[in-house]
């Protein structure tokens, strides 16, 4: 009887462990701080008119990345429930989740069942779909109407969201419209920080690490299990030395001899070391599973945390299946600019609509994505989903207003999260050249130098021998 | 009576192609036909269904020679193998000698046996939590360790996690091996042990003179088994060397990651060419293994 007990707490264990980390949950249940308001009100709200109708199709097929029960999974919920409402048009959704790239779409491709409509990051959609050229470009959606007056979808988004290199397909032609926009930041609570101020040198960053350091707390929350929460330090830096799309650049050189040619790798990667031996990073960091350092990072145990701009929904969900009533007074800032460095950068990825090649109803699907940008539809990313979406003039969640603000800061460049590294040779570079040499520099066991000497010798060793 | 048996044979016979062939096409479609279909990807560059396979020769077998992520990958797994099975095995052994004399064995064997029964997706969440470093509120090892004032350890850490996974994986199998090798003890005759008892022989003896040469046929076979089973390890690797939702670092990979990163883990579209290569290696990699383990353990059996 006794190992049937083990069994049930085994098993119940293993279910808890699941739970974890997934997706966000508006409801809660904490005090104010942890819940979301206007939920209810969103999705009660009547439907706005749309603004181009689809003149002929009536019917569309919608794969989707959500699950239909998650916030963004709701907002689109109430999206396709409005412009059937409106146009007649009967949308077929099936909500597949984030793998529906590799799984579902790629292999229909060369089939005639293919949606008409499908979703991801812009990184992701380009690696796995638009490669094998099964996108069609989405330019002309640029100029419909999105039922706000005469608005298009041109005039409510910023071209830095969509114009750029990362979101073209072979002939140059814009591949995805964005709805959300990821970010990512440094994550500190105004709470616990007394007398913040921004840091505008690194020296300053360092500051405030050892400040947090001498008031007791570790500096530093990361979730050392998963590599590209690691790469973060470096690839942030060093694009400011580089600019948008130079790491990509340099990781593509065959030789390799790129990393040794320019000097601010070297200087990011002098700063990384830096980090990573001046003792900022909270013990246990690299002993633990995600996201166990980020949840200690919300308990208080340490001062700042570099994620994305899922970090307050992730651990706002954290907090309160903890039970309590304390939430975090959420505040972030970005990496301040390093000595010598010339491009003003700030990371983005952009999660948006793409159609496919073969799309038999292409037009209510640009119908659609147009509709999706109409504000009374997009403020459900905000107020449900508690995410930030590409548009300026719609209201964002109190946690994620420094991120909107860097992300629109005047001047700025836009680089992908990462620069993109991760989709180099379907993964396989960051896997086998540069992920080993990064945890490596981060755990302060090998030297800047030794990082940037070794991915010069592996890339060029890499490339010879990989065939894609 | 001839006629009797004749029309007995004849009946046979026309039974033996219908129960022959249900099973025989089963394993061809199943086992068969997939595993050739396997071998033959493994010469082309494939992204999956839609996709044509392109014959590229020997490049997909150059690039993993080539590549780390391949190199830590084999050597993991025989790793696991070799250390892993020398562990489980002697563990089983210890039982052996010990299990038959105890009083409540039945018992004990059952609940050895018990970790078979939970998935190692669970197994390596239960260890995940059990072998937490985190100081003020470690989990329950370095719990224990620190009550007895010793430092905590990071087991997790990438540079233990595969010493970790190799204890876990001991752990979880020995109850299955043990009631393996238990059932074939079970069927010494207990005068043997008797007889030995009577000449003051040691638990020691008593194993090398009649346990282990009366179990050698079903240790070769449960041999065999362990090497199938753990040329296959991936759940525990996958949950306790990452962060489960995302490949781990490719020091920790075993093939079974490698397969399944190439196939479901790829920024991309899926390298099925690759995967499939890899998957050719392990099926030599097993074969090889298991022939040298039948040679290695061939001897005439000993009647009893």
């Amino acid at each position: 009887m006794r190992s049937t007990n083990g069994l049930v707490l085994a098993a119940a264990l293993s279910l808890a462990l699941t739970g974890c980390g997934g997706g966000t949950d508006a409801g809660g249940g904490g005090a104010a701080p942890l819940t979301l308001p206007g939920v209810d009100e969103y999705l009660n709200a009547p439907c706005p008119e749309v603004g181009t109708k689809p003149a002929t199709d009536k019917e569309f097929t919608y794969w989707s990345m959500w699950t239909a029960d998650e916030p963004q999974g709701k907002v689109l919920g109430k999206a396709i429930k409005c412009f059937t409402e409106k146009t007649g048009v009967k949308v077929n959704v099936q909500w597949l989740g984030r793998k529906l790239l590799t799984q579902n779409v790629a292999p229909a491709l060369n089939t005639d069942t293919v949606p008409d409509l499908f979703d991801q990051d812009i990184s992701q959609v380009k690696a796995a779909i638009v490669a094998p050229g099964g996108t069609q470009p989405v330019d002309d959606v640029l100029d419909y109407k999105i039922g706000e007056g005469d608005k298009t979808v041109r005039d409510v988004l910023p071209k830095s969201s969509y114009d750029i290199p990362q979101n073209k397909d072979a002939n140059g032609k814009i591949f995805e419209i964005p709805y959300e926009l990821l970010g990512n930041a440094w994550w500190y609570d105004k709470a616990k920080i007394k007398d913040f101020k921004a840091p505008a040198t690194m020296a300053d960053l360092f500051a405030l690490f050892d400040k947090a350091k001498s008031d007791g707390m570790a500096a530093v929350s990361q979730d050392g299990d998963i590599n590209f929460y690691n790469a973060y330090f470096f690839t942030q830096i060093a694009v400011r030395y580089l600019g948008a799309g130079g790491l990509e650049k340099a990781a593509l050189d065959k030789s390799g001899a790129a990393w040794t040619s320019d000097p601010g790798l070297l200087k990011s990667a002098e700063l990384v070391e830096k980090l990573a031996k001046g003792g900022y990073f909270i013990d246990g960091w690299d002993a633990a599973k995600f996201p166990q350092i980020q949840q200690r990072w919300a308990d208080g145990d340490a001062a700042y945390l570099f994620v994305g701009s899922w970090g307050p929904s992730e651990t706002r969900e954290y907090l309160s299946k903890q039970g309590g009533d304390k939430g975090i007074e959420y505040a972030s800032f970005q990496f301040p600019q390093p000595e010598g460095a010339t491009h003003k950068v700030v990371e983005q990825l952009p999660i948006g609509f793409a159609v496919t090649a073969k799309a038999k109803h292409p037009e209510a699907a640009k119908a659609f994505i147009a509709y999706m940008l109409n504000k009374d539809i997009l403020s459900g990313i905000p107020a449900v989903a508690d995410n930030l979406t590409p548009r300026a003039d719609l209201p964002v969640p109190d946690s994620l207003k420094d991120v909107k603000a860097a992300l629109e800061a005047p001047g700025v460049e836009h680089a992908i999260f990462m620069d993109a590294l991760d989709g180099l040779a379907a993964g396989k570079w960051v896997d086998n050249v540069f992920y080993p040499l990064n945890n490596d520099l981060l755990k302060g066991k090998i030297t800047a130098k030794q990082f940037i000497d070794g991915l010069a010798a592996k890339q060029a060793e890499f490339w010879k021998s990989t065939n894609s | 009576m001839t006629a009797a048996l004749g029309a007995h044979k004849a009946g046979r016979r026309r039974l033996f192609l219908p129960f022959f062939l249900p099973a025989v096409s089963l394993y061809v479609l199943f086992l068969l036909v997939p595993t050739v279909a396997t071998v033959v990807l493994g010469f082309t560059s494939w992204a999956g269904a839609g996709d044509t396979p392109r014959f590229t020769g020997l490049a997909n077998f150059g690039e993993l020679l080539a590549s780390d992520s391949f190199r830590f990958s084999f050597l993991n797994t025989l790793l696991y193998i070799v250390v892993g099975g020398v562990g489980t095995f002697l563990l089983a052994f210890l039982f052996t000698m010990v299990l038959r004399d105890m009083r409540g064995g039945k018992t004990v064997r059952a609940i050895l046996f018990f970790p078979n029964i939970v998935a190692p997706v669970a197994l390596g969440m239960f260890f995940g939590i059990v072998l937490i470093f985190r100081p003020n509120r470690q989990g329950l090892v370095n719990f224990v360790l620190e009550s007895f004032g010793i430092d905590a350890v990071k087991f997790l850490a990438p540079e233990n996690v595969t010493w970790v996974v190799t204890g876990c994986l001991i752990w979880a199998s020995a109850g299955f091996y043990i009631t393996i090798l238990m059932a074939a003890v079970d069927r010494i005759p207990p005068y043997l042990y008797e007889d030995a008892d009577i000449a003051g022989a040691s638990p020691w003896q008593k194993f090398r003179n009649i346990t282990l040469p009366l179990t050698w046929d079903v240790i070769g076979v449960a041999g065999v088994l362990w090497t199938i089973g753990a040329i296959k390890i991936f759940e525990l690797v996958f949950v306790l060397a990452g962060p489960g939702t995302y490949s781990p670092p490719i020091q920790s990979w075993t093939l079974g990651v490698y397969v399944f990163d190439r196939s479901f883990g790829t920024a991309g579209s899926p390298e099925y060419g690759m995967a499939c290569a890899a998957a050719v290696v392990m099926i030599a990699l097993v074969s090889v293994l298991v022939v040298m383990l039948r040679r290695m353990m061939r001897r005439d059996s000993v009647q009893f």
